[in-house]
């Protein structure tokens, strides 16, 4: 018994030393996440505009029903996202929207510092998804 | 009958049905992409391909295939669906992959069939096509880069519209559908085509990016249109009407729908709904609250004469309401402007005992001999109308037109058209009776009043009527001859506003003809005489009608003398759409109190002390009554805006005011009290209404009595110009001409004139007319075609503000001048 007392307190001292340390010292340290992460929404822009073709997929994919878009024609005659609307606050990050989109007009950015003060600015229009980096 | 095994089921079907309609019927579901159930057999796409044992070694289409006694298919194994996978990776090798743009996507049937056979890759490679689409017509785009050539566009504008705007052109991979010599599409713009599209080739344009078919809430509704009581479906979203869905399951439509229902639908959602209570303060409108408002009303109706002006557009239960609210009120009731119903009403109760038309519209499809009075009865009843077109085109029936214009009936082939000079049919009718007793052709077994029929028609002997309406005696004699030897005949006559003249004679001659060629005493078929609004047929049968009270007329006639105290007009725009005009402006004037109850600011509306906000169709609960006595379900898909009631509502409400004890907790209490009021409508169920409505008095309704009844024709009226006016194929009434679809095609009013007239006053379409009658003058927009013969204009009586009604005042045909500029 008093062996694998020693035994398992030893994994604990190992990780005690500055070798072994995980923890980080966020803010000021911040981790790299990992290139699949699931973090803030970030719509994909081309030269003179989104990507994204007002499908209906994502919404319709998505569980959480945090999605909101209207379609209609732009002076090209071509369908556009006249509103492309994610609210956070409901968003589960599970990624379905992605994984819909036939056109990959949404990804999924490293960010996920998104607290916020007040509601409303958990609500992510097209401009905001734009310039998500 | 023949019997055949589908998969392992023993199946009985009948001698016509294909091998595809056999499975169905055993339950067998096989894959189709341009079958359609309405149109005839094609065998384009080459999807339903299955195995015959009796015909080893190919694969045989299942759409095209009659079912032959002892027939051994198989519908389903490995190679079928390895060929069934090869034809779709054909039909992909030019078809561009745009389902993320395109409106079909959702609902689609070869993006269904694709997914089904698991079409992921394509071993094929081929051009995608980089067509231009058709960006020229307000309603329907074409997009022929989506195009899989099944046909059903080509087949349907063919078969059912009978327009035949389509056809294939071109050879092997360069073939493409093209309207003729490939310019934009201009046609009646029905929208049957794009009812039919298995892809999003054809789609509705003002539906264009406005939402996912998955989204869309669907009701299943009556068009609030005219008296043919289609199905419509209501897509819904946003509380807004935003398309008409395709539907061919329920309904006596068959999914067929006209411009006015299938794009006609925008007017509900329109910004400039009325949407609070008005009240005439210090010659303003203000606005008002409903207990203001319905004060007034109330204290008007209670206290003084009043006279009430319904609409037929409103549901049973409401004018049944109405009609308890007049009874509480002692006040005149009547619709309609009063006049044009009287052919039903009480023509057709002195000759048939009915009040209502004799057969189905489903009867008239395989009907032998047909007889339209009037070419407008198409532009009336389009999608009656289709059935007609059916009727002729596929099942061979002699079709006979009565008209002063030609139309697209008379187009059809082999019509025969009898055309007068105008308000003569009743005269030609008599003719056809004259010479139906003359040859000793006619039935008068059990008919009544045959010789003083007999010497009435004196007057009317075929030759006499050729001469005085420009029919040849042929012609005459040659229908009468058709009509005697129909097995299975139908007449077609509408009424409406346009048509008020001599209604009642021509509903006698009409029903005259009907009983002495046989028609009437037919199994099936007969008479129709059909309402010009939704519920037309509904305010006969509910008797929204004037008793011992004032007519229409009358009313009006009473309120110029200040002898009303109260006018109050329900879902009509009299100053539009009543013949007289001036009439109709004395009385609003006349009236101490006018209420207006309507969806818009109508013209009457402006002049009135009160307005009341009404719901429209899609936002009722309740019954309509067509043409043909059925009675459907009005359902609501969309909230009215505001602070707008629906009728129900406000007579409800009015009842209380006035004292009256009722609680009703709905439509269905309703139509239960009016169930037991009326005889017809008794022992049927609110709930029990299934999808194809309830016919009342079953589908063929006897006649009670046959009784001739003599009537006499107008004159000619001798004129270089004479003015006639009715319904335009694109509009209904005064709504329509709010709704985005229909204005898209006709947006204002037209003098129509005939090749030879134009030329002769050196006018061109769209150059101004000046139509001068009764020291009136109108100005107009001019529309030239080959439809009209020399001396005769034509004016629709659907637009406000043209002073129409000014010139016409209820006239069959006006003498006008015509001029230029």
């Amino acid at each position: 018994m008093f062996k694998e007392f020693i035994q398992g307190l030893s994994i604990t001292l190992k990780h005690l030393s500055p070798k072994h340390i995980t923890t980080v010292q966020y803010p000021r340290v911040r981790l790299q996440v990992s290139d699949r992460f699931r973090g803030l929404h970030r719509l994909v822009p081309t030269q003179d505009r989104e990507k994204c073709v007002a499908c209906y997929l994502c919404p319709t994919v998505c569980p959480a029903k945090c999605i909101t878009v209207e379609s209609a024609e732009n002076e090209k005659g071509e369908k556009y996202p006249k509103v492309y609307q994610i609210d956070m606050l409901r968003c589960i990050f599970c990624g379905y929207c992605v994984e819909a989109c036939p056109v990959e007009a949404i990804e999924m950015s490293g960010q996920y510092e998104l607290a916020n003060y007040k509601r409303e600015q958990f609500i992510f229009d097209k401009k905001r998804l734009l310039e998500t980096k | 009958m023949v019997n055949l095994t589908i998969d392992g089921k023993q199946v009985t079907v009948s001698k016509t049905a294909t091998i595809y309609e056999a499975a169905k019927e055993a339950g067998v579901d096989i894959p189709v992409l341009c079958y359609a159930k309405k149109l005839l057999p094609f065998g384009a796409c080459r999807v339903c391909l299955v195995e015959v044992e009796q015909m080893k070694g190919r694969l045989i289409p299942a759409c095209t295939t009659p079912a032959t006694e002892g027939m051994v298919v198989t519908t389903n194994s490995d190679e079928i669906a390895k060929v069934r996978k090869t034809v779709m990776e054909f039909l992909l090798v030019n078809h561009v992959l745009d389902c993320p743009v395109c409106d079909k996507g959702g609902e689609c049937d070869l993006q269904d069939l694709t997914y089904d056979f698991e079409v992921n890759s394509n071993r094929f490679e081929g051009v995608k096509f980089d067509l231009p689409t058709d960006e020229v017509n307000p309603l329907i785009e074409r997009n022929m880069n989506r195009c899989v050539l099944c046909g059903r566009c080509v087949r349907v504008c063919d078969e059912i519209v009978a327009y035949g705007s389509y056809s294939f052109i071109n050879r092997g991979f360069e073939t493409k559908i093209a309207t003729a010599f490939d310019r934009g599409l201009s046609c009646e713009f029905c929208g049957q085509c794009l009812s039919m599209c298995p892809v999003g080739a054809l789609l509705p344009r003002p539906f264009k990016f406005k939402a996912r078919p998955w989204q869309l809430k669907e009701v299943d509704s009556v068009c609030g249109y005219c008296g043919n009581g289609c199905t419509v479906t209501l897509g819904c979203k946003d509380n807004q009407v935003q398309t008409i869905r395709f539907n061919d399951k329920i309904g006596v439509n068959d999914g067929n729908l006209c411009v006015r229902g299938r794009f006609g639908y925008s007017y509900v959602n329109r910004d400039d709904r009325l949407t609070t209570p008005l009240v005439r303060k210090d010659g303003q409108l203000v606005e008002a609250s409903w207990d203001e408002a319905l004060d007034a009303v109330s204290s008007a109706l209670k206290d003084g004469k009043a006279g009430i002006l319904s609409g037929a557009r409103l549901t049973n239960e409401e004018l049944f309401l109405l009609k308890n609210v007049a009874k509480t009120a002692s006040a005149s009731l009547d619709h309609s402007g009063g006049e044009c119903y009287k052919g039903v009403t009480e023509g057709l109760q002195e000759t048939l005992g009915l009040a209502s038309s004799t057969g189905t519209f489903p009867q008239v499809e395989d009907a032998d001999v047909i007889l339209s009075i009037r070419s407008d009865f198409y532009e009336t009843h389009p999608v009656f109308g289709m059935v007609v077109n059916q009727a002729v085109k596929r099942n061979g029936a002699k079709f006979l037109v009565l008209s002063d214009k030609t139309g697209k009936f008379n187009k059809l082939p082999d019509a025969q058209t009898l055309l007068t000079k105008p308000g003569l049919e009743v005269n030609v009718l008599n003719a056809i009776c004259a010479a139906l007793l003359e040859s000793g052709q006619a039935k008068t077994d059990g008919v009544s009043g045959v010789d003083e029929f007999k010497s009435a028609l004196a007057d009317y002997a075929p030759a006499k009527v050729s001469a005085q309406t420009g029919v040849p005696v042929e012609a005459i004699t040659a229908a009468a001859e058709q009509l005697a030897g129909a097995k299975k005949g139908a007449i077609l006559l509408a009424y409406g506003l346009p048509y008020t003249a001599q209604s009642k004679e021509l509903a006698i001659a009409a029903a005259n003809l009907a009983i002495l060629s046989g028609l009437a005493a037919q199994d099936e078929a007969g008479l129709y005489i059909c309402g010009e609004k939704a519920n037309s047929q509904g305010a006969i049968d509910l008797g929204i009608l004037p008793g011992d009270g004032l007519g229409a007329q009358e009313q009006l006639a009473a309120a110029a003398k200040g002898d009303l105290d109260l006018l109050y007009v329900i879902g009509e725009d009299p100053m539009t759409s009543y013949p007289d005009g001036a009439k109709v402006e004395a009385a609003i004037n006349g009236a101490k109190m006018v209420v207006v109850q309507d969806l818009f600011l109508t013209p009457t509306a402006e002049q009135a002390d009160v307005v009341l906000p009404a719901a429209s169709f899609a936002e009722k609960d309740g019954t309509f009554t067509n043409a043909e006595r059925r009675i459907q379900r009005v359902r609501p898909g969309i909230t009215s805006p505001g602070e707008a009631k629906s009728d129900f509502e406000i007579f409800t409400s009015l009842l209380g005011r006035l004292g009256a004890q009722v609680s009703y907790t709905g439509p269905q209490a309703v139509f239960a009290a009016l169930a037991a009021e009326n005889g017809e409508y008794a022992g049927i169920d609110f709930d029990a209404i299934g999808p194809q409505g309830v016919v009342w008095g079953g589908d063929k309704l006897a006649p009670k009595q046959q009784v001739l009844v003599s009537v006499s024709g107008l004159q000619p009226v001798e004129a270089r110009f004479q003015l006639v006016t009715g319904s335009a194929l694109y509009h209904s009434g005064t709504t329509s001409t709010r709704a985005k679809g229909p204005r898209a095609v006709i947006d204002e009013a037209y003098v129509e004139l005939g090749r030879e007239d134009a030329a002769e006053l050196g006018v061109a379409t769209d150059d101004q007319v000046t139509v001068k009658a009764n020291g009136n003058t109108v100005k107009l927009k001019a529309k030239v075609d080959n439809r009209l013969p020399k001396g005769v204009v034509f004016v629709p009586n659907h637009f406000a503000g043209t002073g129409l009604n000014k010139i016409y005042q209820g006239a069959a045909s006006v003498a006008v001048e015509v001029t230029k500029g």
